[in-house]
């Protein structure tokens, strides 16, 4: 969004209260959704739970071209849309809920700084990964991007490792706490669970990247307490024409 | 230890301007992290050999082996125990790589801005420097060619339908790096360097990054003033230069070479200026009272910049 765009849906974002029948949408399941997208669609369902804002979630064929940027997921709010995590996060900071209010300077800074982590290394792993796998369809796009970020070059190999080293990093900082910031979860536990429980179930025809994940046992049980804790009871009112959040099989 | 200090390692890299050893940031890095990190590199600077074009810099050569990229250099610097991060924890290694990551994702689309794709500091300054260190006839297309790389590479990675101009991603890049350059202020606080007292590879890396845009002498600069608001940041480029960096800059070419190239720069520069001057010549004759000015304002001349962007 424009810098102006966002003042803009801030304002009225700050007018009303967050409404019952708020709506998220993401691609279908199975064949379509690219991992990247689940992943993203998962920590954006992570987060509004973490805040306790309620959200149905619709998975429709033609998401993309539904949504105002092209980039899924996205919230139908009222009568305001919005895509991806950032915005959304100020959407809802502007509507009164945060979860990274309590933290200061520094710790912001740390907070956006993994976010970063996550966001370069899971995310473009997950688009090459994408493309490499056979099973997959291969987009154009994600190559020009591949090769924008200078991945164009990294073998498969290469990609395993630097995932293992961002997990590494993230299972440094998270040591013994439940939440990377201790006691109360914020925006970057909801995009690392997003993303790391993605990797940790979805089929893919080589399990290596699961394989590897799983060796940092205080990632996994991190992916489990959030599921546990935000998705199990929601889950059990089986909302009709909304999908189960899991997709396949669960971590517990 | 005894083989690293039988075979000297290089580094190709841009050279030096604006008293600093190299003007490009990847090669700072490697530079800086060198520095701190106590290895002897040879520096070589590609500046006016066909390199310039040729070869992706920064690249290191050692013992038959070349690693090219930051990330891999200095991998491969600690590999031969040359290693600044010895005394981090764990998790100040996990806060360098998440660091680096938001300096990579949200301050470097706007240095690319700046220098090469913002017309004012590209025409007045981006260009005119890569160019005079271009040789002829490189000097066309070397700084092009790297303008359109930073462009497409700041609209891919940033411009997402339907922000596809570089126009609309503008304000969402700059709004961004100046928050970067916020969070890394706060960060670092009233410190030294990131982490205690003794710089590391992200000390490295942010100096890499902010040395270009704190020293260069930029016409259109609002990150630039942005920067120079954040006075622990100007303090932290300051010291390292001072520090790490005075006693002759490693971006001058080595002695031994000196003599060789130096006829062949002088006729380099002299070709340099007679196509800057037949440049500005057309451009004069296109601005000329006959034509409509596109631009009101006097641009400097192309000779006057040779002489100043030139070392001696």
């Amino acid at each position: 969004m424009s810098l102006a765009a966002e003042a803009f849906v801030s304002q009225i974002a700050a007018a009303e209260p967050w409404p019952e029948n708020a709506t998220l949408y993401q691609p279908l399941k199975e064949d379509q959704i690219l991992l990247s997208d689940c992943a993203s669609s998962l920590a954006v369902q992570a987060y509004l739970r973490m805040c306790g804002l309620p959200v149905q979630v619709r998975c429709r064929a033609n998401a993309e071209y539904m949504s105002p940027s092209g980039k899924v997921p996205f919230i139908h709010v009222g009568n305001q849309v919005i895509s991806e995590l950032g915005p959304i996060v100020q959407f809802t900071k502007a509507k009164g809920h945060s979860l990274s209010d309590g933290l200061d300077d520094v710790q912001r800074a740390e907070m956006k700084a993994y976010m970063e982590l996550v966001n370069n290394m899971l995310l473009t792993a997950e688009l090459y990964i994408q493309w490499c796998d056979d099973n997959t369809a291969a987009e154009w796009e994600i190559r020009r991007k591949m090769s924008a970020v200078g991945w164009a070059g990294k073998s498969l190999e290469q990609v395993y490792e630097d995932v293992s080293q961002c997990c590494q990093a993230l299972s440094q900082r998270l040591g013994t706490q439940p939440y990377f910031f201790n006691k109360q979860p914020t925006e970057l536990d909801a995009l690392v669970f997003g993303h790391i429980f993605t990797i940790l179930t979805t089929r893919l025809t080589n399990d290596e990247l699961a394989d590897r994940i799983k060796a940092y046992s205080n990632l996994l049980a991190f992916c489990r307490r959030i599921e546990q804790s935000y998705f199990d009871e929601q889950d059990k009112d089986g909302q009709s024409g909304s999908s189960r959040f899991s997709k396949g099989p669960s971590l517990i | 230890m005894e083989t690293n200090m039988a075979t000297p390692m290089e580094l190709l890299c841009w050279g030096g301007d604006w008293d600093l050893p190299s003007v490009h940031t990847e090669s700072l890095i490697v530079l800086a992290y060198a520095k701190f990190a106590g290895a002897n590199l040879i520096a070589k600077p590609i500046d006016w050999t066909w390199r310039t074009i040729t070869t992706t810099v920064p690249q290191l050569h050692h013992d038959g082996a070349t690693v090219t990229e930051p990330t891999y250099i200095l991998n491969y610097l600690r590999k031969q125990r040359f290693n600044a991060d010895y005394d981090l924890t764990a998790k100040q290694g996990a806060d360098t790589m998440a660091y680096i990551a938001l300096v990579e994702e949200k301050l470097r689309p706007a240095l690319l801005h700046t220098f090469w794709v913002d017309s004012e500091n590209y025409s007045n300054l981006t260009r005119p420097w890569f160019s005079s260190h271009s040789p002829f006839p490189l000097n066309f297309f070397v700084p092009a060619r790297h303008a359109t790389l930073a462009l497409s590479r700041i609209l891919l990675t940033k411009g997402e339908a339907p922000l596809h101009s570089i126009a609309e991603v503008e304000g969402k890049i700059y709004s961004e790096a100046k928050e970067c350059l916020n969070l890394l202020s706060h960060r670092l606080g009233t410190a030294h360097y990131f982490f205690g007292n003794t710089p590391t590879s992200l000390d490295a890396f942010v100096f890499g990054y902010i040395a270009p845009l704190h020293k260069a002498n930029l016409p259109s600069g609002q990150l630039q003033n942005h920067l120079k608001q954040l006075t622990n940041l100007c303090q932290f480029c300051n010291a390292i230069l001072k520090n790490y960096f005075t006693d002759g800059t490693p971006g001058s070419p080595p002695s031994s070479q000196e003599t060789v190239d130096a006829n062949l720069q002088k006729l380099t520069q002299l070709v340099n200026k007679e196509s800057n001057l037949l440049e500005k010549m057309d451009d004069n004759l296109r601005s000329s009272p006959q034509h409509r000015p596109h631009r009101t304002k006097p641009k400097p001349s192309a000779l006057s910049n040779e002489k100043n962007l030139t070392p001696a």
